[in-house]
């Protein structure tokens, strides 16, 4: 459902020039499957998620997502995902109802339809007793739920979550990783990025670290530990970051 | 483009600037607080002007002839019949005294002046009756202060009213003496002022409706497009927007279409609230007084009529359209609501003045004003709103034309702006001029960007700028000065090819074109001749050239020098150096990131601005045509030179006409080729011929000869 080769990004810098974000990033993620995408701040998580979601144009390499590609067909692959990041924010003066039911018009969700699935997914969320609350009047975890809602207002097969419970409390957090739970088991294509390891353990069946913009390993969990001989994912990650640490310093001493 | 989502995402603004409590203030709050609060202070302000009745003493009145009569029976004022109007005598009041005791001295009297109520004191002479009598002149003196504005003023009455009352001596006298009536009087001057009531209510407004309601149609603009860009940005609404189904397009328009709507509702709102405030103004007017300088006041207070108001906003919509398209594309590249204000100050600054030609005097709309930004639209309102209906009509589609055409190249700008992802996921970063230059050079790519192309014009008009000044203050003059203004044309894109990419020459289009391309454009150059004489009449018909220009142009072109010469000065070189610029450099850089055709067109019309700025403002349009031909010929031959030929054979055969019709006349085939020899126009026939050839090309080369197509 979403496969990406050779994937690449390049920013230009007025300082440092052109800068490599993302470099040779290649992963497959399946239906039913939460592909895991760990790495600390600024490793390139984001980057390649909002390629995925085509904001982004990649540089070099391709992406396919949902059986389109994201620079040829960027509306259709637009079409058929579900993006929430901690980018993605909710709109002050609109009501959760309001904001749910604008984006899944934008869609191009029949009324009758729209009407009956928000009514699925505001029961689903629980979120039937702030219907018609401002976003502004929100709490953190309302907003969470309400941008859960707006990405699978639509129903769509590939959910991409950037970071979705940073800077939430341990009762959202929880909330909204078990939403992403249930989500995998209505067989959708989910990929998930964070820099936490329990979060990884906990949802991902497979998973990449990725830092200073290169995939340093990926595969099922049990198999990287034993390959890597690391008791756990957080010794894993050091393990994989001190040796990405070690290669670039010895790329600029040669 | 998807309307549904268009109209979705408008809808959807709107409402949300509906529901935002500032944009609302400003939109809708502010222009209908703001014109009842400046009428209040006008009228607060004309009370205060407004003269108190001013008292005069006067020393010795029983001495005044009982005819004419100087003051009232009751002796409390002066007689009415002296004044314009009776309001006016009500002004003056009149103390008597008599001229005994402390009023008989000088200096009581000028104590009185400068220290007590009265604000001007007349003394009656004693031995007035005699001398009336006796027919003599009398003197009568005032005591006044000059430096008392309300006293000066009171002394200026005073003269004008005992001048008149001079008039009545001097008519008993006349009638005394039965001679014929003006015998005293042999002029009498009587101004007809030929403004209507509206005329004169306008020219007041005219000068400062245009300006607010200009400047509140960018401000209803700014506010929202700073809230629905940058804001949205600050609120990380923008990504989740982004990755909706909606496309960027869809996005700007229906983004644009709320900003719309915010910009012509304060518009309109400020109109309605203007309006309404000149109404009760003039009321208040006409109210207050009844006599004519209330009548006047209230004239230049009433509003507009009804039918210009509706123009107006038929007026103010494309306006309105080019402020909001270009406050997106402004607030599209700011990070936050506070980041937004700041671009505020540059847009303002450059808006300013142009909307201050409707403040100074002097300034009439003409062909020239009528296609400035704004300018145009600001000078049309003010006629609109003096009622100068005829020239409102015969400039509001040359001014309500070039808007609508600006405001959608500012709407292909902010849909740019939207697609650029560099723009809308910008982060901050320390900036340092060092490192930047040195960036610009180490990671300059193959082609310049658009920026750098834009840039490459305006250092061209600089540069071109700052030589004539030179060459003004020297005197310098000639054939060579011509050439150097050319050089400088062809430095500026060659200096810049070579520091700016890696491959200077394709910038420049440097390469061998297959011969064909130069039959075509030499076989475009001169069809088109006949289209553009025809062209050029329709632009001088439009847009008369004053006889001043035209005579430094005629000898110019048909000075003493040898037809060689003048070929390789005003066709070969300009040939060259344009083209250079114009195909080279600047077509090259606007192809960056964008379509072909627009790149044309935008090259083109740089083009035509350089002739503009450089020559003059009627060559505007046939520049620009001919700019999208060589700019086709350009892309397609990948190559400068074709362009180059086809410039210098047009050139050539400008500079040559005059020389060519001569020869042609000398043989007698002039009248086969010439239906007017003198203008150069062809007959009806050639036309046709040449617009059939140049069509044919154009369609050639647009359609059926495209090597150029994939390359980057």
């Amino acid at each position: 459902m979403i496969a990406v080769e050779r994937l690449g990004k390049s920013f230009h810098d007025a300082r440092r020039g052109w800068v490599e974000a993302v470099r040779d990033v290649a992963f497959e993620c399946r239906p039913g499957e939460i592909f895991g995408l760990l790495g600390p701040n600024g490793a390139g998580k984001t980057t390649t998620l909002r390629m995925l979601s085509t904001v982004l144009k990649p540089t070099a390499g391709r992406a396919i997502v949902a059986g389109y590609d994201v620079v040829a067909a960027p509306e259709e692959v637009r079409r058929r995902i579900g993006f929430m990041s901690a980018g993605t924010g909710i709109y002050d003066r609109m009501t959760a109802w309001e904001l749910v039911e604008y984006f899944g018009r934008l869609y191009g969700m029949p009324r009758d339809a729209l009407r009956e699935r928000m009514e699925t997914v505001f029961d689903w969320l629980r979120m039937d007793d702030f219907r018609d609350v401002l976003g502004s009047k929100m709490s953190t975890g309302m907003k969470q739920k309400v941008s859960i809602a707006r990405t699978i207002v639509h129903d769509p097969p590939v959910l991409i979550f950037d970071e979705p419970t940073s800077g939430l409390d341990v009762l959202v957090q929880r909330t909204v990783l078990d939403k992403i739970l249930e989500l995998r088991d209505m067989g959708k294509t989910v990929v998930f990025s964070t820099h936490s390891m329990s979060e990884v353990e906990r949802l991902c069946s497979r998973v990449a670290v990725i830092y200073r913009g290169r995939l340093q390993a990926q595969g099922p969990i049990d198999e990287l530990l034993a390959t890597h001989g690391q008791p756990n994912v957080e010794e894993l990650f050091f393990a994989l970051i001190e040796k990405a640490d070690a290669e670039a310093g010895a790329g600029a001493a040669s | 483009m998807n309307w549904a989502n268009v109209f979705l995402i408008f809808r959807r603004e709107g409402m949300d600037q509906l529901r935002d409590r500032r944009t609302l203030f400003m939109v809708v709050v502010f222009p209908l607080l703001l014109y009842p609060i400046i009428g209040a202070g006008v009228l607060q302000f004309a009370a205060a002007l407004q003269e108190k009745p001013r008292i005069v003493v006067v020393v010795g009145a029983d001495r005044l002839p009982k005819e004419p009569a100087l003051l009232t029976p009751d002796g409390t004022g002066f007689n009415p019949a002296l004044f314009d109007s009776p309001a006016e005598a009500a002004r003056l009041s009149v103390e008597i005294q008599p001229d005994a005791g402390r009023w008989a001295t000088p200096e009581f009297r000028e104590y009185a002046v400068r220290e007590l109520d009265a604000s001007a004191v007349m003394v009656v002479p004693a031995d007035l009756p005699e001398q009336f009598a006796a027919r003599a002149d009398v003197s009568i003196p005032i005591h006044y202060r000059s430096v008392d504005e309300n006293s000066k003023v009171t002394y200026l009455r005073l003269r004008e009213l005992l001048d008149r009352w001079k008039g009545g001596i001097v008519e008993e006298r006349r009638k005394e003496d039965k001679l014929p009536e003006g015998y005293a009087k042999p002029i009498e001057v009587r101004g007809l002022d030929a403004a209507t009531t509206q005329e004169i209510g306008g020219s007041v407004w005219g000068r400062i409706f245009p300006f607010l309601l200009v400047l509140m149609s960018l401000t209803g603009a700014f506010y929202p497009a700073v809230d629905l860009c940058a804001g949205e940005k600050e609120r990380g609404t923008m990504e989740t927007l982004l990755i909706s189904p909606a496309g960027r397009a869809e996005i700007v328009v229906g983004k644009f279409l709320a900003v719309l709507a915010a910009s012509v509702t304060t518009a309109v709102l400020n109109l309605v609230s203007m309006g309404l405030t000149g109404l009760q103004l003039a009321r208040r007017a006409t109210a207050m007084g009844g006599g004519d300088g209330a009548g006047e006041a209230a004239a230049a207070l009433a509003p507009p009529t009804l039918q210009s108001a509706l123009w107006m906003v038929v007026l103010l919509v494309p306006l309105a359209a080019f402020f909001s398209a270009i406050c997106l594309a402004v607030a599209a590249m700011a990070r936050s609501m506070k980041e937004g204000q700041y671009y505020m100050t540059p847009l303002y600054l450059v808006c300013l003045p142009l909307i201050f030609m409707t403040m100074a005097p002097g300034i009439e709309l003409n062909a020239f004003y009528s296609l400035v930004p704004v300018t145009g639209v600001a000078l049309l309102l003010r006629a609109l709103i003096v009622g100068d209906y005829a020239t409102a009509f015969r400039y509001f589609v040359p001014v309500l034309l070039p808007t609508v055409i600006y405001a959608w190249l500012a709407l292909r700008w902010a849909v740019e702006q939207f697609n650029d992802e560099r723009v809308l996921f910008r982060e901050s970063e320390r900036f340092s001029l060092g490192s930047w230059l040195r960036g610009v050079i180490r990671d300059r790519a193959a082609r310049p960007t658009s920026a750098q192309a834009v840039l490459c014009f305006a250092l061209i008009i600089t540069a071109s700028w700052l030589f004539a000044q030179v060459v003004l203050s020297t005197g310098a003059g000639g054939l060579g000065v011509v050439a150097a203004g050319q050089a400088i044309i062809l430095l500026v894109p060659l200096a810049m090819a070579f520091l700016l990419t890696t491959d200077p020459a394709g910038t420049l289009r440097l390469r061998r074109a297959a011969w064909r391309y130069f039959a075509i454009a030499i076989g475009a150059a001169v069809a088109v001749k006949p289209l553009s004489a025809e062209f050029e009449r329709l632009v001088r018909w439009a847009f008369p050239l004053s006889d001043a220009t035209k005579s430094v142009f005629e000898s110019l072109l048909l000075g003493e020098t040898p037809l060689p010469l003048a070929i390789a000065v005003f066709a070969l070189v300009p040939a060259i150096c344009e083209e250079a610029a114009f195909r080279g450099f600047i077509l090259s850089g606007l192809r960056t990131g964008r379509r072909t055709r627009s790149a044309i067109v935008l090259s083109a019309l740089l083009f035509g601005l350089l002739h503009v700025f450089l020559s003059l403002f009627q060559q505007f349009f046939h520049a620009a045509i001919l700019g999208v031909l060589i700019g086709l010929i350009a892309v397609r031959s990948r190559s400068l030179w074709p362009g180059v030929a086809f410039h210098a054979v047009n050139n050539g055969l400008a500079v040559a006409t005059g020389a060519w019709i001569a020869t042609l006349e000398r043989a007698g085939a002039a009248g086969w080729v010439y239906r007017d020899a003198e203008n150069g126009l062809y007959h009806v026939p050639w036309v046709v011929v040449g617009g059939v050839v140049v069509g044919a090309l154009v369609l050639h080369l647009w359609k059926y000869d495209r090597p150029d197509v994939g390359e980057a």
